[in-house]
């Protein structure tokens, strides 16, 4: 039974749609090859769909992804799979893979589905909503988020009481709990890994109180509070809906930390961190915001400016290293830190305290190469084996990667890397064609 | 085997059953649905108040009451004087889904 698989063929498989993924596509579709984007969530868009705003232009995110979600999306030359993974890939020679994917079923006729929301609000039942990283609730029956792509129902089976309340709401009749899991195998003649990265869990550094302390959030529950369809009224204390006045970000949490085994810097957090104090003197005109720091690096072009512009406005800057967190009947969090400049070890109050997460590899992908070795750097994430000359380069001839797969870094510079898999993947493709 | 469209929810409910945490699931939020409803239908309240009257985390009540504003139960009302707590209402469109 699970054998019976249908062949599809295409010149590229793009693993991963996010904005490297995305770009990657996008420039090789447009200029005529074939290319299947398979990405394991129910929709495209990666991390950067759900951000806020943008630095160091502050930007809507939502603005720019769009319009190259649609893109692709609507492109003729691009076939999306959505919920699927990919279970194996092989080489069977040079211009020649293949690849097994796995489509899970979403219940839903994404073609037939209009995203009118009547069978989320017919569904009875209240789950955590990962799109808002469980500030809130969602249905069991639901769009991901509103500018998701495809903008399609999904039904979360896991936690469905199968009371079929949505079928009979649905105008439609796209809802479908017949749908099974789907195997195919995909012949291709170049890869292009663009897996992204997973954020650093804070609660592997329990001296911070994540979890136990309701005011202790990451910095991308806060993202979402700053964001326009933010789970929140405004931006308020997840523990008991107060809204902060005074807010501390730490920085580094997870990255250049070897005690939780990830030396390197992440390279946004800074970036970020800064973006979110500006946002949040402007939601909360009366808020004081702290960022304790050991090293500002706003390396890129504006940054620097960015860092002073945000120091104008009134955000503090202490170089300290926090140890440890600590709370008060009411909620409000002691931050223990040594003061770096002063040399002494202080304490400070403050009502919600941002951890600024760190960037880690996402890992899996290489695992999936079965008869050649994609190489991994000794941090985990894909070893780029030319790195000056040709980034995109992996340890598989044919195999490209883009974007935070292969390490840390912001938005212009996923892109800037998707390009160059781009690039690189044409230029493999046409040495086939010559 | 061919399945009416429309009663598909039936076919799966036959084949595999349902998962026993997706109901002691619905179980709880309809009951603490329920409990902060009927504390807001007495007035409007902030969440410390709503921990109080219903002696639940104050954390719980601002998942489900925020779960609640986005399924258009309740709406958000006024600040308190210190500036410091929303209180929330239900929701005065008009239908009181439930």
């Amino acid at each position: 039974m699970q054998e019976q698989m249908k062949t599809l063929e295409y010149d590229v498989l793009v693993v991963g749609a996010g904005i490297a993924g995305g770009e990657s596509a996008l420039n090789l579709a447009n200029i005529g090859y074939k290319v299947l984007m398979v990405e394991k969530e129910p929709s495209i868009g990666g991390k950067m769909i759900l951000l806020s705003k943008v630095f160091p232009t502050l930007d809507c995110a939502a603005c720019i992804t769009t319009p190259k979600v649609s893109e692709i999306a609507r492109h003729p030359n691009i076939t999306v799979f959505t919920d699927t993974e990919t279970e194996k890939i092989n080489k069977k020679g040079e211009h020649q893979f293949e690849a097994v994917i796995l489509r899970k079923p979403r219940y839903v006729d994404v073609d037939a589905c209009t995203g009118c929301q009547l069978c989320e609000e017919a569904c009875p039942v209240s789950v955590t909503d990962e799109f808002q990283f469980g500030l809130v609730g969602r249905k069991a029956a639901y769009i991901p988020f509103s500018i998701a792509s495809p903008r399609a129902a999904v039904i979360d089976i896991e936690n469905c009481i199968l009371c079929g309340a949505c079928e009979r709401a649905c105008p439609p009749d796209c809802i479908d709990f017949t749908q099974t899991e789907e195997k195919f195998l995909v012949k291709i003649k170049s890869v292009v890994v663009a897996t992204g990265f997973d954020l650093f869990d804070p609660l592997k550094i329990p001296r911070y109180g994540y979890g136990k302390f309701k005011n202790v959030i990451t910095s991308m529950q806060m993202e979402r509070e700053l964001a326009p369809t933010r789970p929140f009224n405004t931006v308020l204390r997840p523990g008991d809906g107060k809204m902060p006045d005074n807010l501390a970000y730490v920085l580094c949490t997870g990255s250049r930390d070897k005690s939780v085994g990830n030396p390197i810097c992440s390279q946004i957090c800074c970036m970020y961190s800064i973006k979110q104090a500006q946002l949040l003197l402007g939601a909360l005109p009366m808020a004081d915001v702290t960022i304790y720091y050991l090293h500002i690096r706003a390396f890129g072009k504006g940054f620097n400016e960015f860092y002073a512009q945000a120091q104008d406005m009134g955000v503090t800057f202490i170089k300290g290293k926090v140890g440890t967190i600590t709370e008060k009947e009411n909620g409000n969090l002691i931050l223990r830190y040594e003061d770096i400049e002063a040399g002494v070890v202080k304490e400070a109050e403050h009502d919600m305290v941002v951890l600024s997460v760190g960037v880690l590899p996402h890992q899996g992908i290489s695992e999936k190469f079965e008869n050649q070795k994609l190489k991994l750097d000794p941090f985990h994430f894909i070893d780029q084996s030319d790195i000056l000359a040709s980034p995109a380069k992996t340890s598989i001839e044919g195999v490209f990667v883009a974007g935070t797969a292969s390490g840390p870094m912001d938005i212009p510079d996923s892109i800037l890397s998707g390009g160059s898999a781009s690039a690189q993947t044409t230029s493999y493709l046409r040495k086939e064609e010559l | 085997m061919e399945v009416e469209k429309g009663k598909t929810a039936k076919y799966l409910k036959e084949k595999q059953g349902i998962p026993p945490q997706a109901t002691e699931q619905l179980k709880q939020f309809t009951k603490t649905k329920k409990a902060l409803l009927n504390a807001l239908k007495e007035g409007d309240k902030t969440v410390p108040q709503l921990a109080d009257k219903l002696n639940m985390p104050g954390d719980a009540v601002m998942f489900q009451l925020m779960s609640l504003l986005k399924y258009g139960f309740v709406e958000t009302g006024e600040i308190d004087d210190m500036d410091e707590y929303f209180y929330y209402k239900i929701k005065s469109n008009g239908k009181n889904k439930s």
